[in-house]
């Protein structure tokens, strides 16, 4: 046999030889994947901004210590990470750059949910010592600096610089003294740091990881913020366990702590727990409108939420006497004002109207409201002082002007409408005011006359997540499966009418919204 | 091996029978030639060796300001990572794997490029420059959708995952499989033109001597290639160390598992490490270099 054709044999053995060492340590790695003490999975997987390397380096040391998962994180571009998500339909988080990544999956419907980490802000990056001298908006323009920033089209940074500045009319001639426009801005500070530009468009926290840097800080960029979140991947098989690390991530006693070490403005995160246990109060007549999204909420997070059912005007008063749950679900937006320190803002969720509730067929032929002042009839109604229902029907009686002669045929006030279905199907009562929601599971029995010309007959769920709540990320998340499509079918079966508008409840997704602001926007440290 | 020996031998007269009449025409057209000089050389010499030196002034100077940019204290530390001595053992190991398998492929599929006019040639011919043509990142994102394109509810990846237990996406066999689609087009690309260049002929004669067209391949054609297969290595190899683009998108960028040496330039550079990046990138071109030489002196000696 020729030389030649021995050393094809030859690298034919090498190449086989090395395909066994390959895959000998592939299966070494993957035994030393070390058992969850959370016992939800051994590894997870993380598409991570090569920029958040060296934060999420050192959290995913101290996560695996302590609990025993893998944490393969895969570096890249944002949006070549995304990428990857959408085609392959791998990975358990995302974890991008800036927040505009997050959104662009959240409308492909690749991330579920997200969870807010710090905020980052634009500032002039010059080399230390600032030797060109950059102190105003208009030293960037002078032909003795050379000015380069990340693309308006491939960086979020910039696209805002680009906004906020077109507004004032500045945009064009900063463009104009832009030499280079890069692909994103640690290549803007590693041409400041190479010395082929003496200014750059940077995030503040991107300069922790350049010594030989520093910030300047200007006011036209004052308002040019981006957040970082972590997003969990929508086709994730193991949601639990990825949730289970996004949250330690984001929590102010674990992760944030990383992130405020590498320069990060963080957001006032959850306090670490295990197991987060969060405490909700709803109005007894949202419990089947709820019920099964919490029960959902609670298997995909791998936490326990304890539901308290009551009428609304008790759980003000547990409330008041020092019981603050993590977020409050009132009947109607009268009950949450009365605990505005708690709840400083909310957002309508859903609407209820009053009906008056008969017996099948309507035996006592009760078409209106003056119909339950007749003489003899036994009429049920919610208590005023223990539930918005009862207040509301007060309300709507003197709008009515019917209050005397119907409470005078009163002969029951409970604390919640169930109660009074109850009653009707024991047959003790001829007619009752409770919500229509009431009546959703008591067609069969019952039948409901709608109160008409009487805009106070209509109730307003409002949510609201407490301002000192210790699990306001994980309440928020909550709010925003009770805000989901899936939810809004649950309302409606039950007789609810859907009041949150779209808008809204995207917002509160990225936390623009009223509800977001105040769980997540205003908590930075 | 004496029978293979001799067959290669008779060849070998034969054809040198058939193109001495070739050679002596060649000889008289060099006497003609070779009249006394008028002018002098050194003109010649001074423009190309002027122009061929900008080229290699260019990389010498580029390796002298990385040289300049870094120092040894950052090398030591660089190496003194695990990611990066991981990195490099995968690197070494994923371009060699890379390289052997693009030989084994580039030398038929160049012989048969070279040797034959079968229908779909062209077809064949244009579909081998592809992943050349094609920008790094689309390749790494079409062995991704490959990979994870449900035909029928019937999934590459896994199927490959779940049936048969050995998952490529994110793995290091993406590694080997993104360097391999580069590597090999320039191999083949290579054979064929080292096949081009060698004489049919003396295949001709051995079939004529009673040869099979596969006993002609492996006798004489084969052991004359050996210079262009050892190119082909050389240049699938390097290609291979090179590729960033394909193994970031199909299999990521995970430390100590599918981190190479060229996604490492590519995360130190993320994070303003840039003298650990260019310290890792002086390792490569010093990888690249004495693998580059030792394939050359083997390249340098006897064929056969």
């Amino acid at each position: 046999m020729n030389r030649t054709l021995i050393a094809l044999a030859s690298s034919v053995v090498l190449l086989v030889g090395l395909l066994f060492v390959l895959a000998g340590d592939s299966s070494r790695g993957s035994n030393t994947v070390g058992k969850s003490t959370s016992g939800t999975a051994n590894s997870l997987v993380l598409f991570c901004a090569a920029s958040n390397r060296a934060v999420m380096e050192s959290i995913r040391v101290d996560y695996e210590q302590e609990f025993g998962t893998t944490i393969q994180i895969q570096y890249g571009p944002s949006q070549t990470l995304l990428s990857s998500i959408e085609v392959s339909g791998t990975g358990d988080l995302y974890l991008p750059a800036d927040e505009s990544f997050i959104e662009i999956g959240i409308e492909k419907s690749l991330i579920a949910e997200v969870l807010p980490l710090a905020t980052m802000r634009a500032v002039v990056a010059v080399p230390r010592g600032n030797p060109k001298a950059i102190k105003t908006f208009d030293d960037l323009l002078r032909s003795d600096v050379r000015l380069v920033q990340a693309s308006p089209d491939m960086a979020a940074i910039s696209k805002v610089v680009k906004e906020s500045l077109q507004a004032s009319g500045k945009w064009d001639e900063l463009a104009k003294a832009t030499v280079a426009f890069r692909t994103n801005v640690n290549d803007v500070a590693n041409d400041l740091v190479i010395g082929a530009a003496d200014a750059g468009l940077v995030y503040d926290a991107v300069l922790s990881n350049y010594k030989d840097l520093e910030a300047v800080e200007l006011d036209e960029l004052s308002t040019v913020i981006s957040n970082v979140s972590l997003g969990i991947v929508a086709s994730s098989k193991q949601p639990q366990a990825a949730l289970h690390f996004a949250r330690y991530v984001a929590a102010r006693d674990r992760g944030l702590l990383h992130y405020e070490k590498n320069g990060f403005v963080v957001k006032k995160g959850d306090v670490w727990k295990e197991t987060p246990e969060l405490t909700i109060f709803a109005g007894s007549m949202l419990r089947p409108a709820i019920d099964a999204t919490i029960k959902a909420f609670e298997e995909r997070e791998g936490i326990r939420v304890s539901r308290v059912y009551n009428g609304c005007g008790i759980l003000v008063a547990q409330m008041k006497t020092g019981q603050h749950p993590d977020a409050y679900f009132a009947c109607d937006k009268e009950f949450m004002k009365q605990v505005p320190d708690l709840f400083p803002e909310s957002v309508d969720v859903s609407q209820n109207e009053l009906v008056i509730l008969v017996q099948k067929g309507n035996p006592k032929k009760i078409s209106s409201l003056k119909d339950l002042g007749r003489e003899g009839l036994r009429v049920g109604i919610g208590h005023e002082k223990q539930c918005a229902m009862g207040w509301l029907t007060q309300n709507t009686f003197r709008e009515g002007g019917v209050q005397k002669e119907v409470m005078a045929n009163v002969s029951v006030q409970t604390p919640s409408g169930d109660m009074l279905v109850n009653q009707m199907q024991t047959g003790s009562l001829d007619a009752a005011v409770a919500y229509l929601s009431n009546a959703a599971g008591a067609g069969d029995f019952l039948d409901a006359i709608q109160i008409q010309g009487l805009e106070c007959s209509i109730a307003i769920q409002p949510l609201a997540i407490a301002a000192d709540s210790p699990n306001a990320q994980t309440a928020t998340r909550l709010f925003q499966r009770l805000c989901s499509p899936e939810s809004q079918a649950n309302f409606e079966a039950e007789g609810f009418r859907w009041q949150i508008d779209r808008k809204s409840e995207d917002g509160s997704i990225v936390g623009d919204s009223a509800i977001g602001d105040s769980a997540i926007g205003e908590n930075e440290q | 091996m004496v029978q293979s020996l001799v067959t290669q031998q008779l060849a070998t007269q034969q054809l040198a029978k058939m193109s001495s009449s070739d050679e002596r025409i060649g000889d008289d057209q060099v006497k003609r030639l070779g009249q006394p000089r008028q002018r002098s050389d050194v003109p010649f010499f001074l423009a190309m060796g002027g122009l061929s030196s900008c080229f290699i002034l260019l990389i010498v100077l580029m390796l002298a300001a990385d040289v300049m940019f870094t120092s040894f204290a950052d090398f030591r530390i660089a190496l003194a990572k695990p990611e990066i001595q991981a990195a490099f053992k995968l690197t070494v190991m994923s371009c060699t794997v890379a390289a052997i398998a693009s030989l084994l492929v580039a030398v038929p599929l160049g012989y048969l490029l070279s040797r034959y006019r079968f229908p779909g040639r062209w077809i064949v011919d244009t579909l081998v420059d592809i992943p050349i043509v094609l920008p790094p990142l689309v390749l790494g994102l079409s062995l991704l959708i490959l990979f994870h394109l449900p035909i029928f509810g019937w999934e590459l990846e896994r199927w490959l995952r779940d049936d048969v237990g050995f998952g490529v996406t994110y793995q290091w066999p993406a590694v080997i499989l993104a360097q391999f689609s580069v590597s090999c087009a320039f191999a083949v690309r290579t054979m064929r033109v080292t096949f081009d260049q060698i004489d049919p002929r003396a295949e001709d004669v051995a079939r004529t001597l009673g040869c099979t067209r596969g006993q002609a391949f492996l006798i004489i054609a084969v052991p004359q290639a050996a210079r262009g297969m050892v190119a082909a290595v050389t240049v699938a190899w390097a290609r291979a160390l090179g590729e960033f683009g394909p193994i970031l998108v199909f299999a990521g960028a995970t430390r100590m598992r599918t981190e190479v040496l060229s996604t490492t330039v590519f995360l130190e550079l993320s994070v303003g490490e840039l003298n650990s990046a260019v310290a890792v990138s002086l390792i490569m071109v010093m990888m690249a270099a004495i693998v580059l030489l030792v394939l050359r002196l083997l390249g340098a000696g006897p064929a056969t």
